[in-house]
């Protein structure tokens, strides 16, 4: 257990965690606001934009997610030259956000299209007939019923993205899978010790996160 | 000491735990216990040698086929001790699994950009240095940086958890790292335009510049900032075998074939032929 | 009123793929009037009703409504429904939201008007429909009834300038027909224009000015509900009643 007793050790665990916790947010908010749109891109009156979302979520959805990471890095900043900051642990930070954000926005938009579906096809031509637009109906009265089936699947849908997290290792951020590997191969005889620690980590995050989704939907469905 | 040990993690806990029980049984049985190379080559005709695999102009796996510098080299030693290449067996290792190989007998030699350190006399004896490698930086060709003093701002690439990478945290926090989990990785960022320089032994990075795809691309400016003298590693006792090593390394330098190796392995990294300095040949044990 | 229909259509056709739903219809209705279109199920008189709002689109013709072609979409066809009130066989009451809002939601998000303003005119509506007392529950706790006298009540509050109703009262048990009819007739004596879709011969007779029949997309007989039931012009007609009075 010196391991982890270890003052520096100690440290690389903390930031490698920060990290995770601070690519699962960022990209969480960008990737619900993303996937709300792909969605209604998806449901719109409009055939260009319904083919659009669709693409986009086949493409995203059907890519390993260490290739659009790789791409994020070696095409879009190396080749590309998009740069969101000349600080190179920022940039990556962002260049992973983004990839994070456009592959798990494919798996949103296709958690709210399902709830999107769930809701009677008489409550959007309810709003319609009283004279609401695509947006309006889409935004207070479709969406908000919606968003009940739609927590429980978003819910593994950020556990997931939390776990993904660990993929932007592999462009230079520092997160707590690189900490680990390096701990591990630096410390030998604490293979498992480390290996516990830092998976214990993520499951006693994770498992009330999965629990409190459920709990979610279960309380916001009873009321219609 | 340039590591690459990611793979090893699997390997390694196999060859601790091997190598604790071997200890344990007093592994008196061993084929090679207390046999030197010397006898080993003589009676047997055959070597059983360690090398990388991965790093290429110095011992690059392709197929079933061996390549580089390192793996020349091993071919001089194994013809200075009468067996013919053909009957060399090649063992990949990595980093972190070198010095139990030697111990356990599952290898008889190391030649495997295997840095002479004390803490690793300790446990096995050095043939050598047969090559005196040192960190520097492989940059664009058309690059002003010729020190990493130069780099402030910039970006230098490294290998997670390497040396390098720590070295270059710690000796000149000015300059940005990039972390990947190889080089090669780096070798083709550098050549974005995200990474000015990527930062590793010479000796590794003429070894990328030597790769047929990048030949002419990229330069090794400047001095090494650091010393990594690579030795061949050996059995602790055989101080017989270690002495050999130095003779036939000094032969080798003597009679063209030490240049030959270089020049067919790294001719074109764009890093100069550096004749091999006999007199450093002084690390094995003293004595017996 | 002053000549010119309040809804007009013209050379309206429709197809479901090879269905002919709606075959050259011609109509007019003038202001004020209420008229029940009737027809056997599959006759095309659902989607005639629903064409009038754009729910369902059209293939070639045109809708006039107030002396205009209804849009194809966008913000006009939001306007023109805004003025059209619907009222739905299954209800449809906006499920997340409480009857007062549900009758509060157009006006204040398509007409923008104030809070303040819209509330006591919506619980004057509730009250007009004789669910005043639901005002803060959700749909799901009403009747069948009391969902489609809200569902009225809704589309009241955006002050229409016609009503269309799509089988009202079809979904709903039958002692509670009555209530829901008791407020349709009473809209009808207050001048409302409307177009009703519904069996209910009762209705028909008493509240209706004009009786549509429909089979097979066309409209087959044009007449006062007397002349109607007494005497009709059509053996498709004559056949539709016997079959649904003798019932």
């Amino acid at each position: 257990m010196d391991v982890l007793l270890d003052e520096s050790n100690r440290q690389a665990y903390l930031s490698g965690f920060t990290w995770i916790l601070l690519l699962t947010l960022v990209s969480a908010v960008f990737s619900l606001v993303l996937g709300v749109i792909l969605a209604a891109m998806r449901v719109s009156p409009i055939p260009v934009l319904r083919w659009a979302g669709s693409m986009w979520v086949q493409l995203f959805r059907n890519t390993p997610l260490t290739l659009i990471i790789f791409f994020c890095y070696f095409g879009l900043f190396s080749t590309l030259g998009f740069k969101v900051s000349n600080n190179i642990t920022v940039n990556n930070f962002w260049l992973g956000v983004v990839g994070l954000s456009v592959y798990t926005a494919a798996f949103v938009c296709e958690a709210i299209r399902a709830g999107i579906n769930s809701v009677p096809a008489g409550q959007a031509e309810a709003a319609r007939a009283i004279g609401l637009t695509f947006s309006q109906s889409l935004t207070m009265i479709v969406l908000p019923q919606a968003i009940r089936t739609t927590i429980a699947p978003l819910g593994s849908t950020l556990i997931a993205l939390c776990k993904n997290t660990t993929i932007v290792g592999t462009i230079g951020v520092i997160e707590a899978s690189t900490v680990m590997k390096d701990l591990i191969n630096s410390n030998g005889d604490a293979v498992i010790e480390v290996f516990i620690m830092f998976a214990g980590t993520f499951a006693v995050v994770l498992i009330p996160t999965g629990y409190l989704f459920n709990w979610m939907s279960r309380r916001w469905a009873v009321k219609t | 000491m340039p590591t690459t040990r990611r793979f090893a993690v699997a390997t390694t806990v196999i060859a601790i735990c091997t190598m604790t029980v071997l200890t344990a049984c007093s592994g008196g049985s061993s084929s090679s216990s207390g046999q030197g190379i010397i006898e080993k080559a003589k009676t047997t005709g055959t070597l059983t040698i360690g090398v990388k695999s991965d790093q290429p102009g110095l011992s690059l796996k392709t197929g079933d086929n061996y390549e580089g510098f390192d793996i020349n080299i091993a071919k001089i030693l194994a013809k200075g001790l009468g067996v013919e290449a053909e009957n060399i067996q090649w063992k990949t290792t990595v980093s972190i699994n070198r010095e139990p190989f030697i111990e356990q007998g599952v290898v008889d030699l190391v030649v495997a950009t295997y840095t002479i350190n004390d803490k690793r006399k300790n446990v096995v004896s050095f043939g050598g240095p047969y090559y005196v490698a040192g960190q520097a930086l492989l940059v664009d060709k058309d690059s002003p940086i010729a020190a990493p003093g130069q780099m402030d701002g910039q970006v230098a690439c490294s290998v997670v958890g390497s040396s390098s990478a720590s070295n270059m945290e710690k000796s000149y926090p000015n300059v940005q790292l990039q972390l990947f989990d190889s080089y090669s990785k780096c070798v083709t960022a550098l050549s974005g335009s995200g990474v000015q320089a990527v930062t590793t032994d010479n000796i590794i990075l003429a070894g990328y510049a030597a790769q047929p795809h990048n030949v002419g691309k990229f330069k090794i400016p400047g001095e090494p900032f650091t010393t990594e003298p690579y030795g061949v590693g050996l059995k602790k006792s055989d101080v017989a075998g270690c002495n050999k090593v130095n003779e036939i390394l000094a032969a080798s330098a003597a009679d063209g074939s030490y240049k030959a190796a270089y020049e067919q392995a790294l001719g074109d990294s764009g890093l100069p032929f550096t004749p091999l300095d006999t007199s450093l040949l002084t690390n094995c044990p003293k004595g017996v | 009123m002053t000549g010119q229909p309040l809804i007009r259509l013209e050379n309206v056709d429709k197809h479901y793929g090879a269905l002919h739903v709606l075959q050259d219809i011609n109509l007019e209705i003038p202001q004020g009037q209420v008229v029940v279109l009737l027809g056997p199920s599959g006759s095309g008189k659902s989607t005639l009703c629903r064409t009038i709002n754009r729910l369902e689109s059209i293939d070639s013709g045109t809708i006039y409504f107030d002396g205009t072609p209804i849009p194809a979409e966008g913000k006009q066809l939001a306007h023109l429904r805004s003025e059209v009130g619907m009222v739905f066989q299954s209800f449809n009451l906006f499920a997340h939201k409480t009857i007062l809002e549900n009758v509060m939601l157009g006006p204040q998000k398509v007409l923008k008007e104030k809070k303040s303003d819209v509330e006591p005119r919506a619980r004057l509506l509730l009250e007009r429909v004789g669910v005043q007392a639901q005002a803060d529950k959700y749909p799901s706790q009403l009747s069948g009834g009391q969902q489609q006298r809200v569902a009225i009540a809704r589309a009241l509050a955006m002050e229409p300038k016609a009503m269309l109703f799509d089988e009202p009262t079809s979904a709903l048990d039958p002692e509670m027909v009555g209530e829901v009819l008791d407020v349709m007739t009473s809209l009808a004596r207050d001048g409302m224009t409307m177009i009703v879709v519904t069996h209910e011969m009762g209705f028909a007779r008493h509240a209706a000015d004009r009786v549509i029949f429909m089979a097979d997309g066309q409209i087959i007989e044009d007449a006062e509900p007397d002349q109607f039931f007494t005497n009709p012009g059509t053996d498709r007609a004559k056949d539709f009643l016997s079959r649904i009075l003798t019932h």
